[in-house]
């Protein structure tokens, strides 16, 4: 798994074990992208398939992080950045999700649609 | 316009300027649009016959254009706010008298100085620039002035990107200013919203200006809030731990903040809006499945950010003075800081509370209700820690702390009236009313104007060398606040008796005399305008009187104020080493401050670069050629700015070096004079025995 | 600067001195405008799931009818390799094992990122040949826009690593080139991270 780099080990060593901790990343991206792409074509219902691309997304996001761009815990710079990013997406999951909650909320209140979500057949008059 | 595009000049002719109009349509409103924009061209006329004749071309273009020294480079800026300044205090001011003649009949609607049409590009202009081309490159040259300074740095992390900001900041500037010239400017007020701004409803150029004066300078601002994050986290003196910064420091971080990630915001709705105007695409459109309404919600997520960045420097700059002029320590600095950041990350969950009557459920608005009003504790923290700051201090009635008492009232008073809107049922009854326009203009203009003016007025010294005339700056600061109470105290009383806003006409005679208060406090701002020209002019001319070399003239307790004034463009000659939260007071504290090193290094500074330069001129040929539709000009602007990025890059930049020998002449030199200057007492400040050496036994902050 | 500030992983060890510690300045400037970024894509993001429903597609056509899965699956395929490949330049850089290696492998990425321009350009293309052009709809107005936007930095993604090249070629691997193939690393693993969100959001949800 992904060392901190410290700069101070035996380069050969080190390099080697950063080519695993890429191979890792690049082994566990190949296996959620064909999960969810899996997930997709498969028979599950609709609810599942969508939680099971989000959530494959997600892992995916996390091993890129940490494995390409080696965010991690450790203290010192990969911390900073991390922190960066987490703050990051704070302020953009309130920014995208406001706009979901707003326009939804406005679209609903537009258009009316029946109760079990599925869209009115007409189309909007133009 | 013939509605043909030529491929050569675009939708250019003949027909676009406000010379024409007055020759085709005589009356007042065209009389006003051409003396505009005679003013514009006698004055561009005057600056170059000046520059001329005083050989002053070289000078500008080796020591400013051409520099990337983060001081010089907030001069520019401030000097940019403040020529933009003059334009839209004067827009304000013809829109008052307008107002105050636009009694309006039944039988006839319409009257006044200006035609609608006119009204609206002057309250569109008014607007983009006293929030874009005022006071963003207000604070963002007062924060590149400052902040290195402050932090113990000689120049900002990217000192070359810093004035590729610059540029985009005046080539936007420019495309705004050129407008007055050549076309007209948008009607769609300073928000430009959609569908009113579509190609259907507003197919002319007015649009486009603001457009590409809006996405390229946001480009620049972008950049510059990049680049003031990371010279916080990284160009700190040691020792220099976050919180020993000086709280302008920590302000400019709040703004950095919003700066990276508000500004993404509204570069995503003007792209959006232009896309649909020039390509067709349907965001914003009545049919096909746009939503204006998602413009209003973009717009906003960077609206509101924006108006927190527009007023945390100056309470940055209000931190600062309220502790110098009270000769104390600052008040609660913990939770100072603690409530900057708190406006820093609240003031991105309020932003629907500038569309509460959109349409959305009651539960929705009162969500962000409620987070509005929360924004309002910090706030209300930071005032009663100034308050306290000033409380039992030796406070001197320097200009900065006239405009700093201004701001104490008139501020509360905007405050309580944003308190009110904050509450969705009461701003259905007053939204798109003069009440909101006199809201925000009494947070703005006590906010951010009487901020960034006492921060101009406080490290002018710093910057030139001589101190600004104190009578003349009391002056100017009185006009101000009386200027701001008579033009919009009456705002709020139209608002609530049902004037709306951006109106050209009315036809009630009781708002009459309020309208003539209202154009009463616009002469009083015109002439707050001329003294604050003239503070700077008799200032200038009595610089002998005024100078400071010592460079300390108001007994300051943080960095900047250690070094001469003005201040070398290397700024410290060896970096400081930090010790305390007020470095330089607890140096004062501890007897002989100016102590000399003993050893001096060569100095590595960048080498002067005309790349933000030629980006800007590509940036701004970019957006003209845009909004004419001159696509060959167009394709030229654009590729300019990654073929200059690419031929920089190649080449090999040696940074110059100031010899050692030479930072040591300079120094021994400071100090010596330094020495030989009787230190000023308090109560000298202001007269001719204030050499900008202080005497260090009164010093108790 | 002590040891354990270095700068992680992706750029250099210790013994490039001090373009190690010119680094950490820079490509935390760096990472701080992909950010900002961010928050652009993000808005795209949310903006596209607010236009995903009748009204936004206005009668026009829809997901169902416009995106090919497998094209979906060759480009993901394309970044996903491409952005492995970028662990070959940051390996050769920081243990210094030589310029033509250094230039191979960067001509490899930009060959991947070419290879998914392609298909995606195929993409688009097609789409527009079925009457999905940005023009048609607002939802496909925000289609375009989200996945064109993406497009486009991989576009300048690749226009940046064949300046690298040149810099390589006439500059020589010295500090500055050193700090600035850092920062086109963290620039093109950011790219696969954003087409993350794409295949996922913009393509897979909306089939599903």
């Amino acid at each position: 798994m992904t060392k901190p780099n410290t700069g101070v080990l035996d380069p050969q060593e080190s390099a080697s074990s950063e080519i695993r901790s890429y191979a890792t990343g690049f082994v566990v991206s190949l296996l959620l992208t064909v999960g969810a792409f899996a997930a997709l074509l498969s028979d599950l219902p609709t609810a599942w398939k969508i939680g099971l691309i989000c959530a494959a997304a997600l892992l995916q996001i996390i091993a890129h992080l940490r494995n390409f761009l080696h965010l991690s815990l450790a203290k010192g710079q990969s911390e900073e950045d991390l922190l960066l990013v987490l703050f990051s997406v704070c302020l953009l999951a309130i920014m995208a999700g406001g706009t979901w909650y707003i326009m939804s909320d406005l679209s609903g209140r537009m258009h009316e649609t029946s109760s079990s979500g599925a869209p009115v057949d007409q189309a909007p008059t133009r | 316009m013939t509605g043909r595009t030529s491929p050569i000049f675009g939708n250019l002719d003949w027909t676009v300027t406000p010379f024409t109009d007055v020759i085709q349509h005589p009356g007042s409103s065209t009389i006003v649009g051409a003396a505009a924009a005679s003013i514009l061209v006698l004055g561009g006329i005057a600056v170059l016959a000046l520059l001329s004749r005083k050989g002053w071309w070289g000078p500008l273009y080796r020591d400013w254009l051409t520099s990337p020294d983060a001081k010089k480079i907030g001069i520019m800026y401030i000097a940019l706010a403040l020529i933009m300044l003059a334009r839209g205090i004067i827009e304000g001011f013809v829109m008052r008298a307008h107002q105050a003649s636009a009694l309006g009949t039944l039988a006839q609607p319409e009257g006044g100085l200006v035609a609608p049409d006119h009204f609206a590009q002057l309250f569109s202009t008014h607007g983009t620039i006293m929030i874009f081309f005022v006071a963003m490159p207000l604070l963002i040259g007062l924060i590149n002035f400052v902040l290195p300074q402050q932090l113990g740095a000689r120049d900002m992390a990217f000192p070359v990107l810093n004035q590729v900001s610059l540029g985009l900041t005046a080539a936007g500037a420019a495309l705004v200013m050129i407008s007055l010239l050549v076309g007209d400017f948008g009607t769609g007020g300073w928000t430009m919203y959609p569908p009113y701004t579509g190609k259907i409803f507003s197919p002319g150029e007015g649009v486009d200006y603001w457009l590409w004066a809006i996405l390229i300078s946001g480009m620049g601002s972008t950049l510059t809030g990049m680049n003031f994050a990371v010279t916080i986290f990284k160009q700190r003196a040691p020792g220099m731990h976050l919180m020993r910064m000086p709280l302008f420091c920590w302000t400019s971080l709040c703004v950095a903040i919003m700066l990276i990630y508000a500004m993404p915001a509204l570069t995503v709705s003007s792209a959006m809006l232009a896309l649909d105007r020039y390509a067709g695409f349907h965001f914003f459109t009545n049919e096909a499945g746009g939503n204006m309404m998602n413009y209003a919600n973009i717009f906003w997520m960077f609206g509101h950010p924006e108006v927190y960045i527009l007023i945390l420097p100056a309470f940055g700059v209000f931190s600062e003075i309220s502790s110098t002029f009270s000769g104390k320590r600052l008040y609660g600095y913990t939770s100072l800081v603690i409530a900057s950041m708190c406006i820093a990350v609240v003031s991105f969950t309020v932003w629907l509370h500038h569309f509460f009557t959109m349409g959305q459920s009651a539960g929705v608005n009162i969500a962000f209700g409620i987070a509005t009003m929360v924004i309002g504790i910090p706030t209300g923290v930071k005032i009663y820690d100034w308050m306290a700051t000033m409380w039992r201090g030796r406070v001197r009635i320097t200009t900065p702390i006239v405009y700093l008492t201004g701001f104490f009232l008139l501020f509360v008073i905007g405050g309580l009236s944003g308190i009110i809107l904050a509450n969705p049922s009461i701003d259905y009854q007053v939204h798109n009313s003069t009440f909101l326009v006199a809201h925000f203009h009494n947070v703005i203009i006590p906010g951010v104007l009487y901020g960034m003016l006492a921060g101009i007025h406080y490290w002018f010294p710093k910057a030139f060398g001589f101190r600004l005339s104190e009578t003349w700056g009391r002056r100017t600061a009185y006009l101000f606040v009386g200027g701001f109470v008579f033009t919009f105290m009456p705002l709020y009383v139209l608002g609530l008796m049902g004037m709306p806003r951006r109106s050209p006409t009315f036809q009630n005679p009781d708002f009459l005399p309020w309208m003539y208060l209202a154009a009463f406090g616009g002469v009083l701002m015109l002439c707050a305008l001329a003294s604050l020209i003239w503070t700077f002019w008799t200032s200038y001319r009595h610089r002998a009187d005024l100078a400071v070399p010592g460079g300390d003239p108001w007994n300051g307790s943080t960095l900047e104020w250690s070094t001469p004034a003005p201040v070398p463009e290397w700024t410290f000659p060896c970096i400081p080493q930090v010790q305390a939260r007020h470095e330089w007071g607890e140096r004062k504290r501890a007897g002989d401050p100016w102590k000399g090193t003993a050893e001096y290094a060569d100095i590595e500074m960048p080498a002067n670069t005309a790349h933000g330069l030629l980006i800007a001129i590509a940036a701004f040929l970019l957006g003209f050629a845009m909004v004419w539709h001159i696509w060959w000009l167009a394709i030229i602007g654009f590729a300019a700015v990654p073929v200059l990025v690419v031929m920089r890059a190649i080449r090999v930049i040696e940074p110059r070096i100031i010899p050692a020998a030479e930072v040591a002449d300079v120094d021994r030199r400071f100090r010596q004079l330094v020495a030989s200057l009787p230190g000023a007492t308090r109560a000298d400040e202001e007269t001719r025995r204030n050499r900008g050496v202080p005497d260090i036994s009164e010093f108790a902050g | 600067m002590s040891e354990n500030r270095l700068y992680p992983g992706l750029n250099l060890g210790a013994t490039h001195g001090e373009a190690h510690e010119q680094a950490e300045t820079t490509v935390f400037g760096f990472w701080v405008f992909l950010m900002s970024d961010l928050i652009i894509f993000g808005i795209l993001f949310a903006s596209y799931a607010s236009y995903l429903d009748p009204m936004g597609m206005a009668g026009g056509p829809g997901p169902s009818d416009l995106f090919d899965i497998r094209s979906v699956a060759i480009q993901t395929a394309f970044l996903l390799i491409g952005g492995i490949a970028y662990a070959g330049v940051s390996l050769t850089l920081k243990y210094m094992q030589g310029r033509g290696k250094l230039i191979a492998w960067l001509i490899v990425c930009a060959l991947l990122g070419a290879g998914f321009l392609f298909f995606e350009v195929k993409d688009f293309i097609s789409a527009a040949g079925k009457g999905g052009t940005p023009q048609a709809s607002g939802w496909l107005s925000s289609y375009w826009m989200l996945v064109g936007l993406h497009g486009l930095h991989v576009l300048s993604g690749i226009l940046w690593i064949l300046a690298m090249i040149v810099q390589i070629a006439t500059r020589g691997v010295d500090d500055v080139v050193k700090v600035r193939l850092s920062m086109l690393g963290v620039f093109w693993h950011f790219l696969d991270l954003i087409w993350v969100g794409i295949f996922s959001f913009v393509f897979l949800v909306p089939l599903a």
